[in-house]
């Protein structure tokens, strides 16, 4: 399986270009980088700017942050800094995410299905799409992030 | 190819780069990570990514930097830098 807006909970998250959406702290908000490294509670942002790289520790809980996708993970590896340009030019679509009044509405039929409520994607151009997640919804060891519980017939 | 699998070909990926960036401990971090992701999912990992890790200290070894290869008789010795050597054979059809 791919990695897809459904899979990602699931899925590395290591190497993906990040921007908090929001967060508990005001200052952490609009942070983009690459996810670095990532434990239980946090994801450790590699911010750079002006050719200099700083790491910021994001709590997964009480912030939503939006993933950028691309086609092929290979691609990845490479600075893909016009996806996140192309993030900043949608503040209004990253807003809308915030008021849970909206979901429901007009943007079910963006949806596949899943989980409506937290899971949400907007597609812009060029092969990248962006995923927005709820913090709360990664809150597991890494490792064991990947394990599908209760779908075992052995259990 | 279940999801297990691909998280530990991006990993992959991840250590060979922060390697190659000599950030050896973010390198370390991504290869443990593999390990326990494998481990956890009953996989064993890629040949191609067992050749290049250590067993003792789990960095990710690029010959000639952390690394030295030596070829014997009949085996290659890779030792790492904190002094483990890994052999594996070569050559027998």
């Amino acid at each position: 399986m791919p990695l897809t807006p459904e899979t990602l909970p699931r899925h590395e998250l290591n190497g993906l270009p990040v921007r908090v959406v929001e967060s508990d702290d005001a200052s952490r908000e609009g942070l983009e980088g690459r996810v670095v490294i990532e434990t239980t509670n946090t994801l450790s942002v590699e911010v750079r700017e002006n050719g200099e790289s700083r790491v910021v520790m994001v709590p997964k809980s009480g912030s939503t942050f939006e993933f950028a996708i691309t086609d092929d993970a290979a691609d990845l590896e490479k600075g893909s800094g016009t996806a996140s340009k192309l993030a900043d030019t949608q503040p209004a679509a990253a807003d809308e995410s915030s008021a849970p009044a909206d979901r429901a509405g007009g943007d079910a039929a963006s949806c596949r299905g899943d989980d409506p409520s937290r899971d949400r994607h907007h597609a812009a151009g060029e092969g990248v799409a962006y995923v927005t997640v709820d913090g709360l919804r990664l809150l597991s060891r890494p490792a064991r992030r990947t394990e599908t519980n209760g779908d075992s017939p052995w259990q | 190819m279940d999801v297990a699998a691909e998280r530990i070909e991006r990993l992959h990926d991840l250590a060979r780069a922060a390697a190659a960036d000599d950030e050896h401990d973010r390198a370390r971090y991504y290869v443990r990570l593999a390990r326990r992701v494998a481990e956890r999912n009953r996989l064993t990992l890629p040949r191609t990514f067992r050749r290049f890790i250590c067993d003792r200290c789990d960095a990710y070894l690029r010959p000639g930097r952390n690394a030295r290869v030596r070829l014997q008789d009949g085996h290659v010795v890779i030792t790492c830098d904190c002094g483990a050597h890994t052999r594996y054979p070569y050559g027998d059809q």
